[in-house]
């Protein structure tokens, strides 16, 4: 007994160092953000059109959200029968209980993610038509698929082999997968060179203000897909890049602005952001899979199919709750890439012109309710973007 | 289980082949293709007239259901000269019992007035399937550039043209037509008998895919090494796993891939080994014999002749829908030597079957999804493009030297032939 509390006790040591590590910031802690009134920036319009907006994904998230628990509350209590159309043995029967489960939830999601993308095209967000959707989901579903049997494999092989101590082997191999994956991912999507000799230019010197090397600089064409302006930091080592969305360069952003994206990528990648990403991965997974293990000796341990569904179940209700705290650590590495930005660019006003632009374009509410931003922000609200480029511009005055 | 088809295919062929006959085919039947264009054209009016009689009354007009008769045989007879199915100059009237592939159709008989409303829809599924074997008979037109225009004489499938093509090179050599193609042929052409008959109101009994039933009578091919074995008469299917099958099946895809390379890799040792020592390596033979299993495995599933999701280790004695393969055997070392060369015909044919074995699942899936069972005859039909393609497998990756016996019947252990091959 002692044993086991001191090993867990030198385990959430461990934990909380690790934490404490992936948590530091360049940020700095003395930053004070002032109030920022969003009506001084926004017009009346612009903040009900967010509003609106927002009010029907938030009910269309819940609604996807509720659909699935009870999807698979149902097919944790009933599915386990589908095993006798199987003649896979245990993890190959494990595999399909797991497929039919996600294929449950596809189905009872589809009507609210169909008036999702209605609601999208409503508002010129998506261009995506709906025969398109269908398939376009049909092949995600596939990949869901590949990813999930693959994962049953590892974790019903490991509990085959390791009874009640499965997860702790497991949690290496989904890490290395998560690994493999921040490695592969930008060879995945299609993009070219950026074209403007101006941005090139402003982001070799970015570059060289960070002291991130040469990092190269992709479009990825999306406009007929979504109206909506993104960027991303992708990739580990050789693979990393900046990726910039067709729609932001489609005359919508100044020069200026562009910079600001392209110093807030280039900060993720500074601050090494995607490891720091996988560290938590890393840290939530072993407890996680604990968890779920502990759920899923009701039915026999995962090395039984009959427990599948229920490892399902689980994993979806502990996603929902661990999304406040994903979303915090999110907005806190967000957070410290908008910092970056200002301080290689030590342009806030063009920042500030940025996210003020994001609230017509993207119609995200710039002050949500506390509920929304707990669980559904995982970026800085755009009032709090904006606090911190008026922070920084106010310290800058001040210094000498 | 299962009741016999008023439309019945009779082959009393004895697969001799004249070659003159089998070289100038093509050129010797223009003639019939001139008479069934214009038997055709008629066709379409005596349909229509047929069709508001049968409406009206119940049972299609006498003279009209004769005539009708006569067409189908006459398109039989027509198909099977053209397809080599059978020899002999066809006639150009159509008569019974006059010619080696025959077909014999029901008399008058009342038929379901629902039915014959809807007949021209509800022959789309066996049209599909048809399309995909074979046979023809019937005259369709297609559309081109906004205009229509006619686009042949009879509608020919990719298993009755891959047969007949094949047949042709064979027929040319050895002076008969070989039984497995043959048969193949002769099956298709029996299916289209049976949708034309149902198409044309000469019965409104739906046809049937069944290639057992409609070869019924027909001497059995002797046993191949590679055959498949299994619960014949489980049809049940459950419907979400039908729903979401081309889904399911992706990650077995995935490992079909992985597995594959392993395999090509073991296949070219093998074909060393095998050149030399004239027989395979034990390991090597039972790793692939898992593999084409395996196979056998998914694609049952995917193609719905099989309700279980299978395995990933091919292993034998688990799945309903299984394979028996033959242990290392010695094998004849020419054969081993252009085993590549020598296995394209049976890729030609395997390919055709993929066709129709295509459109049986499509049909299947809608079907097992309706009733949470597969239909008999497609299911068979399924079967026998799987066992084809199994043995098709086995005989390029040097499992067996026995060639892939295209005839859709099992083989029995003394088989009959109606023609001694060897003689």
């Amino acid at each position: 007994m002692i044993r086991r509390a001191s090993l867990l006790a030198a385990a959430a040591a461990v934990w909380g160092v690790a934490a404490w590590f992936l948590w530091r910031t360049t940020v700095p802690s003395s930053l004070h953000l002032p109030h920022v009134d969003e009506h001084g920036f926004f017009t009346a319009a612009q903040l009900h059109a967010a509003a609106s907006f927002s009010r029907v994904e938030d009910i269309l998230f819940w609604g996807t959200t509720l659909l699935q628990i009870a999807a698979l509350a149902a097919f944790a209590r009933w599915g386990a029968r589908w095993a006798r159309e199987s003649a896979a043995g245990p993890v190959g029967t494990g595999m399909l209980l797991g497929m039919l489960g996600f294929a449950l939830v596809w189905v009872v999601q589809l009507p609210l993610e169909v008036v999702d993308l209605w609601w999208q095209r409503r508002h010129d967000l998506s261009k995506v038509g709906y025969t398109s959707f269908l398939f376009g989901d049909w092949f995600s579903l596939a990949g869901q698929f590949v990813f999930l049997c693959l994962a049953l494999a590892i974790v019903m092989g490991l509990a085959r082999r390791f009874r009640s101590t499965w997860w702790i082997w497991a949690a290496p191999p989904f890490i290395g997968l998560t690994l493999l994956f921040a490695f592969v991912s930008p060879y995945l999507v299609t993009t070219h060179p950026l074209h403007s000799a101006r941005l090139r230019a402003i982001a070799s010197r970015l570059e060289v203000q960070e002291g991130v090397g040469h990092v190269p600089i992709e479009v990825q064409d999306i406009h007929d897909v979504t109206s909506l302006p993104n960027s991303e930091a992708t990739g580990l080592g050789p693979s990393r890049r900046v990726i910039i969305f067709d729609t932001m360069l489609d005359g919508r952003f100044t020069t200026g602005e562009l910079k600001v994206v392209i110093g807030h990528e280039l900060g993720h990648l500074a601050r090494h952001h995607i490891w720091k990403d996988v560290g938590w991965y890393a840290l939530f997974a072993f407890p996680g899979l604990f968890l779920i293990a502990q759920v899923t000796k009701l039915r026999g341990g995962l090395r039984e199919p009959a427990a599948v569904p229920l490892a399902l179940l689980a994993l979806v209700v502990l996603d929902l709750f661990a999304l406040p705290l994903q979303n915090a650590i999110s907005r806190h590495m967000e957070a410290e890439a908008d910092w970056r930005a200002l301080v290689t660019t030590r342009d806030p006003k063009d920042a500030i012109a940025l996210f003020r632009r994001f609230v017509p374009t993207t119609l995200d509410e710039p002050n949500p309710s506390t509920w929304d931003y707990v669980m559904l922000e995982n970026h800085p609200t755009i009032v709090q973007r904006i606090a911190m480029a008026e922070a920084y511009a106010t310290s800058a005055a001040q210094s000498p | 289980m299962h009741q016999d088809h008023p439309v019945k295919l009779v082959v009393t062929d004895d697969l001799r082949r004249s070659r003159p006959r089998v070289f100038f085919t093509l050129l010797l039947a223009i003639p019939h293709f001139v008479w069934l264009f214009l038997w055709t054209v008629l066709m379409v009016v005596v349909v229509i007239l047929n069709w508001v009689v049968a409406l009206a009354t119940g049972r299609p007009a006498a003279a009209l259901h004769r005539l009708t008769c006569s067409y189908i045989r006459y398109a039989t007879h027509v198909n099977a000269y053209v397809d080599l199915v059978a020899n002999p100059y066809p006639g150009f009237s159509g008569e019974e019992g006059k010619y080696p592939i025959d077909v014999r159709l029901p008399e008058l008989t009342p038929q379901s007035r629902w039915k014959t409303f809807f007949r021209l829809f509800l022959a789309v599924p066996a049209l599909v399937m048809a399309s995909a074997l074979g046979g023809g008979g019937i005259t369709y037109t297609t559309s081109s550039s906004g205009r229509s225009r006619f686009a042949g004489a009879s509608a020919r499938g990719a298993l009755a043209i891959t047969c007949a093509v094949l047949g042709w090179f064979a027929s040319m050599a050895q002076g008969h037509m070989p039984k497995g193609l043959r048969d193949a042929s002769a099956y298709s052409l029996g299916y289209t008998a049976q949708v034309m008959a149902y198409l044309l109101l000469v019965t409104d009994r739906y046809p049937d895919a069944d290639p057992t039933a409609m070869l019924d009578g027909v001497g059995r091919p002797p046993v191949h090494t590679v055959r498949l074995v299994g619960d014949a008469d489980d049809l049940r299917f459950s419907r979400l796993t039908v729903f979401f099958r081309l889904l399911l099946t992706i990650p077995h895809f995935v490992w079909l891939v992985l597995w594959g390379i392993a395999v090509f890799v073991a296949a070219i040792l093998n074909w060393f080994v095998t050149l030399f020592r004239g027989t395979p390596a034990r390991s090597l033979h039972a790793f692939i014999s898992r593999y084409v299993r395996y196979q056998l495995h998914v694609y049952a599933f995917l193609y719905l002749a099989a309700n279980p999701f299978p395995g990933f280790d091919g292993a034998p004695g688990r799945y309903p829908l299984d394979l028996q393969l033959p242990e290392p055997a010695r094998q004849n070392r020419w054969k081993t030597g252009f085993r590549i060369v020598l296995a394209v015909p049976a890729l030609a044919v395997n390919g055709a079957l993929g066709y129709g074995l295509a459109a049986a699942a499509f049909l299947t899936w809608f079907v097992a999804l309706a009733r949470g069972s597969a239909p008999w005859g497609l299911r068979n039909f399924s079967a026998y493009a799987l066992r084809y393609q199994a043995q098709a497998n086995a005989y390029l990756l040097l499992l067996t030297d026995a060639y892939p016996h295209a005839s859709p019947l099992e083989g029995a252990e003394s088989p009959q032939h109606e023609f001694a091959e060897a003689a």
